[in-house]
């Protein structure tokens, strides 16, 4: 008995636990040969030996969970020792690309008209002078074309010099109320150190019934989406003009990166000029048909948002494709 | 627009009005600060005057000059040859601190004693006035000998650059901006006021007469002078090196002087030569189109505000000047030398923008500057008169208010529109007339005239106020696509591509090297930018390369890019693409790959485009751009529809681009818009997959095995894709390629018949149309 039970105790693998196992345990082993023996006891002695086999059965089981136990522990320890692994080799090893700073930007200014209710509108690249000056109140020869350099066609097409054309388009196609904004490329002939030939702007149209919209309202609503895109600025609104509204407005922002004081990002004004806008001029209504209605209108350069917002220094490098910039926004 | 302080000091008392608020004011009625600079002049830097001056004995260019300085006279060695010719100089005294850290010390030059330095501007930190130390005399203000130059306020001066709106030619001039900051400010705003000293007089008429001819559209005054000298002062000389104007003879430069302080078009003529039998006969011919022509005798002068006669200009040694101001409406002038290639000088600017119309100011002022002892005016003048157009407007004060948003009191408005030079025509009510001030050309209607109002109240002191809006649904069609679009470029970031931005310009001969559409020349671009951007771009994939072969050159290993944008056809239509690129190493170099990650290869190119647009099928190419491998190239399909090509860069140009294995796709963004899909049921039953290794001729595409069976259309044959291909020499021509199945019913367990008898038809059918065997 005490020797069966050394048996168990000493086995070192669970291999040979399972052969004891057997060989105790089993149908034709150690404890089922003795039981056998039972029906051969006479009456008295009878319980008593039954008893004792009982106890036999009962510590050799016992002796055997342990040491099974003891030895699968020990088993699944070499197991994981076995399958150790320096995790920390591993954090780097899949990365995303990322999205372009400037589109990332348009991303959120749209979100924050589309949470306003403004529908996004979108219209052809390439435009005639109809919708892209005509109607926006700048006849042939007006001295403000010369603010926007244009490429043309040869057959008399140009490529629109800001998204304000699609403000046409949506008035002509639809009727007020209107509110819109018109993200996209416009194309203007520049090309230097602070200028590129495409641009991105987002444009901006609110059109209601006469008398219901003031370049009040236009101020709540420019003041409240400069401080969601810049934080706690102050905005100062200057006049301004422009051909297609009438009182214009630009807006500036403190400059976000000395705090007002001047520095070289805002030529030691303390200010950065972020946005156009002001009331629609009564003659871009007058193109597009519109009678007893008012509204206001916005427009901003995207890639001058994301260069601020992202202290981009060079703006040409946002249209070179170039990782080493892009890598840094992932 | 420059203008300076002092300056604007000649109409406005600026007196009590700090730098800072002259810039939030300016700022605040329109005409933006471009800088604002103070010229700092150094202590010590006082007015002296030369009593004497002899040749340095030892040295040709230098002069020993006896300066009193105020407190004494000082013996000053000084090298500007115009030193001999002084009389009030600016002399720097011993312990000056001048700019670039130059300090005036005792000094012994070729053995001569110097105490001081005789300055120039550009040594003070002033404008440089071109060689030689500055003569001082009374334009700067009273000389007295040894008082600092700094507490001349016409010299230590600040300079504003305005940028002006182009509807604001009013203020191209000084007088027009400190008529415009008058009103801001609420200051008195000094006439012009100048007392002639002129002498012994003769009329004009003996000497010139003035015919016009034609509905005259111009103004114009003539006044003629016979002068020896004409006298440039300091102050003039140090202004325009201000503004940096630049004009040969003194004539000249008096003339853009006077023009600039008034901003009236201000011209002069060499009188002699325009004289014919002793007498002028001036000759205005005021043509249909607009242009107003000039003329004397046989000569041709110029036209009204656009240029003049080049001949014509007076110079120094000319006696008799006849002077010229006028004005001509922009509005009339802009539209009729549009399109007509008239030559025009530098004074159109002005003009077309809008010059000043009170012309006799300007001819006033011009005069002013020109008298001296030597001139003599010939008495009157010539002019004609153009009868201008004045332009009214009826004002209603209800409508300004609710453009602004907020009540303007009506007396405001009236103040307000007064000072600018409006004319009220009567103000009881609150509808009154207003007639618009000839300068103020740009002013058409009550939306202009509300502008007027907001600036000089300061959009600042409106109180913003949210929009009261009825609200309705906006989503339209361009606002789910733009969310579309956005899910995709997430997903293609998510799949390592970075998102490129480039112009929705080419190069012509690029796109027509390597295959792609080219514009319709009759409907190219008329004036590109430079070559490399010739012309609208027809793919997306030549950007893509370039921004590729930048990335090589900085010594990526691997680029991944996608772009999404417009690109034109043959006839210039617009449409949007999604191109990507991947070119090197797949994955980055790390442990798990020993540092060599394979390159991207056709299979794993594939499987990120699946990530990026969801299901697609992959068919055989039909594109035939230079940029595609012949043999690893496919027309992609989405939901049934052609959308692009996927392919491996042709070996050529990837070599050209020196990049490792280089895969491209574009694909039509229209084609990859998620369609509308309702849900299929699912069966209870089980289901069966079976493998079926068919071995078929190498050149039958899998997509013909895919079509073949998809034509089969058995309803319980619920999936099928390919598993494995295998060649060997045994098989020769042929290939294997096995295709695994997926069978269920939506009704009943299958039974083993019912499988056999769709693999049965699977296998007939493809011994039939691809000569297909069992392996």
């Amino acid at each position: 008995m005490e020797s069966l039970e050394k048996k168990i105790v000493e086995s070192d693998s669970l291999e040979s636990l399972e052969k004891i196992r057997v060989e105790l345990f089993g149908k034709k082993g150690f404890l089922a040969a003795e039981f056998v023996k039972l029906k051969d006891i006479p009456g008295p002695q009878k319980k008593e030996f039954a008893e004792g086999l009982n106890q036999t059965k009962e510590s050799l089981q016992s002796a055997f969970d342990l040491r099974y136990d003891e030895l699968k522990q020990g088993e699944i320890e070499t197991k994981l020792k076995s399958e150790a692994l320096d995790v920390t080799l591993y954090g780097g090893s899949a990365k995303k690309g990322s999205l372009h700073p400037v589109m990332e930007t348009m991303d959120r200014i749209i979100d924050y008209f589309v949470a306003l209710n403004f529908a996004v509108e979108s219209g052809p690249m390439v435009e005639d002078d109809f919708h892209n000056f005509e109607a926006l109140n700048l006849p042939k020869h007006h001295p403000a074309r010369d603010m926007q350099d244009t490429f043309y066609f040869n057959d008399g097409a140009l490529l629109r010099t800001h998204t304000s054309p699609v403000q046409i388009r949506t008035m002509l196609s639809s009727q007020p109320p209107i509110r819109m904004i018109a993200p996209g490329a416009v194309f203007r002939r520049d090309y230097d150190l602070t200028h590129t030939p495409m641009f991105h702007q987002v444009e901006g149209l609110v059109v209601e019934a006469k008398g219901k919209v003031s370049f009040a309202n236009l101020k709540s609503m420019l003041t409240d989406f400069l401080h969601t895109m810049f934080g706690d600025v102050d905005v100062r609104f200057r006049p301004s003009f422009f051909p297609f509204t009438e009182p214009s407005a630009e807006v500036d922002i403190s400059c976000i990166f000395c705090k007002g004081d001047g520095c070289r990002v805002c030529s030691q004004t303390g200010w950065l000029e972020v946005l156009g806008c002001g009331m629609v001029d009564s003659n871009v209504f007058k193109a597009v048909g519109y009678e007893n209605v008012s509204g206001y209108a916005f427009g901003l350069g995207v890639e001058r948002f994301a260069m601020l917002m992202h202290q981009i220094p060079d703006l040409r490098s946002l249209f070179e494709g170039d990782i080493r910039l892009l890598e840094q926004f992932r | 627009m420059i203008v300076t302080r002092s300056w604007l000091n000649e109409f406005i008392n600026l007196g009590g009005v700090t730098n800072e608020r002259l810039y939030t004011t300016f700022n605040s009625i329109g005409l933006e600060v471009d800088s604002i600079k103070s010229y700092d002049i150094p202590q010590k830097v006082v007015v002296g005057k030369v009593l004497s001056c002899q040749k340095h004995p030892d040295a040709d260019k230098l002069n020993v000059c006896e300066v009193d300085v105020g407190d004494g006279v000082k013996q000053i060695v000084c090298g500007a040859a115009n030193v001999v010719d002084a009389e009030y100089v600016a002399v720097a005294l011993v312990g000056a601190k001048l700019p670039g850290d130059l300090e005036i010390k005792f000094a012994t030059l070729r053995g001569v004693e110097s105490e001081g330095m005789i300055c120039s501007t550009s040594e003070l930190g002033l404008p440089g006035m071109g060689s030689g130390i500055m003569m001082l005399d009374e334009s700067i203000g009273k000389l007295e000998i040894g008082k600092e130059l700094r507490n001349y306020e016409t010299i230590a001066d600040t300079l504003i650059e305005l940028e002006l709106t182009a509807n604001r030619g009013d203020c191209l001039s000084i007088y027009g901006v400190a008529r415009d900051l008058s009103v801001a400010l609420d200051l008195d705003i000094a006439p012009f006021s100048h007392q002639s000293k002129r002498g012994e007089k003769i009329g004009i008429a003996r000497m010139a007469e003035l015919h016009s001819k034609g509905e005259m559209k111009a103004d114009l005054l003539y006044a003629l002078m016979t002068t020896d000298r004409i006298d440039l002062p300091f102050l003039i000389g140090l202004r325009l090196a201000m503004i940096e104007a630049e004009a040969e003879e003194t004539i000249e430069k008096l003339l853009t002087y006077a023009t600039h302080t008034t901003g009236v078009i201000l011209r002069a003529y060499d009188a002699e030569s325009l004289k014919h039998d002793d007498k002028i006969s001036l000759n205005v011919l005021s043509q249909e189109d607009g242009i107003v022509i000039l003329s004397a005798g046989e000569r041709n002068l110029g036209s009204v505000g656009i240029a003049q006669n080049a001949t014509t200009k007076p110079s120094a040694q000319n006696r008799l000047i006849l002077l010229e101001a006028s004005y001509i409406p922009p509005d009339l002038l802009v539209a009729s030398v549009a399109g007509k290639s008239i030559e025009k000088d530098t004074l159109y600017y002005r003009t077309s923008r809008g010059s000043e119309p009170n012309i006799s100011f300007g001819m006033e002022y011009l005069a002013s500057l020109l008298e001296n002892d030597a001139a003599l005016f010939y008495d009157g003048s010539l002019g004609v008169s153009a009868n201008h157009k004045r332009e009214s407007l009826i004002v209603d004060c209800e409508e300004i208010h609710s453009l602004i948003g907020q009540v303007i009191e009506n007396g405001r408005v009236i103040g307000i529109l007064k000072s600018l030079g409006f004319e009220i025509q009567s103000s009881q009510s609150e509808r009154f007339g207003v007639r618009i001030p000839q300068f103020r050309h740009d002013v058409k209607n009550i939306q202009d005239l509300t502008e007027e109002i907001v600036r000089i109240v300061g959009i600042n002191n409106i109180q913003a106020k949210p929009l009261e809006f009825v609200e309705s649904n906006r989503l339209g069609e361009t606002t789910p696509y733009y969310a579309f679009k956005r899910g995709l470029r997430e997903r293609a970031v998510g799949c390592g591509f970075f998102e490129n931005v480039s112009y929705l310009f080419c190069e012509k001969r690029k796109l027509d090297e390597y295959g792609f559409d080219l514009l319709d020349p009759s409907a190219d671009l008329t004036n590109p930018i430079v070559e490399e951007l010739n012309t609208l771009r027809s793919t997306i994939t030549v950007n893509l390369l370039e921004a590729l072969g930048r990335n090589i050159k900085y010594g990526a290993k691997s680029v991944a890019l996608f772009e999404i944008g417009a690109v034109v056809d043959t006839d210039r239509r617009e449409k949007e693409v999604l191109t990507l690129i991947f070119s090197g190493q797949e994955a980055l170099e790390g442990v798990a790959n020993s540092g060599k990650p394979a390159m991207i290869h056709f299979a794993s190119f594939a499987e990120k485009i699946g990530l990026i647009i969801g299901d697609f099928t992959l068919q055989e190419c039909t594109y035939s751009n230079k940029l595609l491998h012949p043999y690893q190239s496919a027309d992609l399909y989405c939901r049934g529809k052609r959308c692009g090509f996927v392919s491996k860069l042709h070996p050529l140009v990837q070599e050209a681009y020196g990049a490792n294995d280089t895969f491209i796709a574009e694909l039509d963004m229209g084609a990859l818009i998620p369609v509308h899909k309702n849900a299929k049921p699912i069966s209870k039953f089980q289901g069966v997959y079976k493998d079926l290794s068919l071995v078929v001729a190498k050149d039958v595409a899998y997509s013909k095995v895919e079509s073949e069976i998809s034509s089969l259309k058995i309803e319980i044959l619920q999936k099928w894709y390919p598993i494995d291909l295998y060649t060997d020499e045994a098989l020769g021509e042929k290939k294997s390629l096995t295709v695994r199945f997926f069978i269920q019913s939506l009704e009943k367990t299958l039974e083993e018949s019912d499988i056999e008898y769709v693999m049965s038809a699977i296998m007939k059918r493809l011994e039939m149309s691809c000569q297909a065997a069992l392996r």
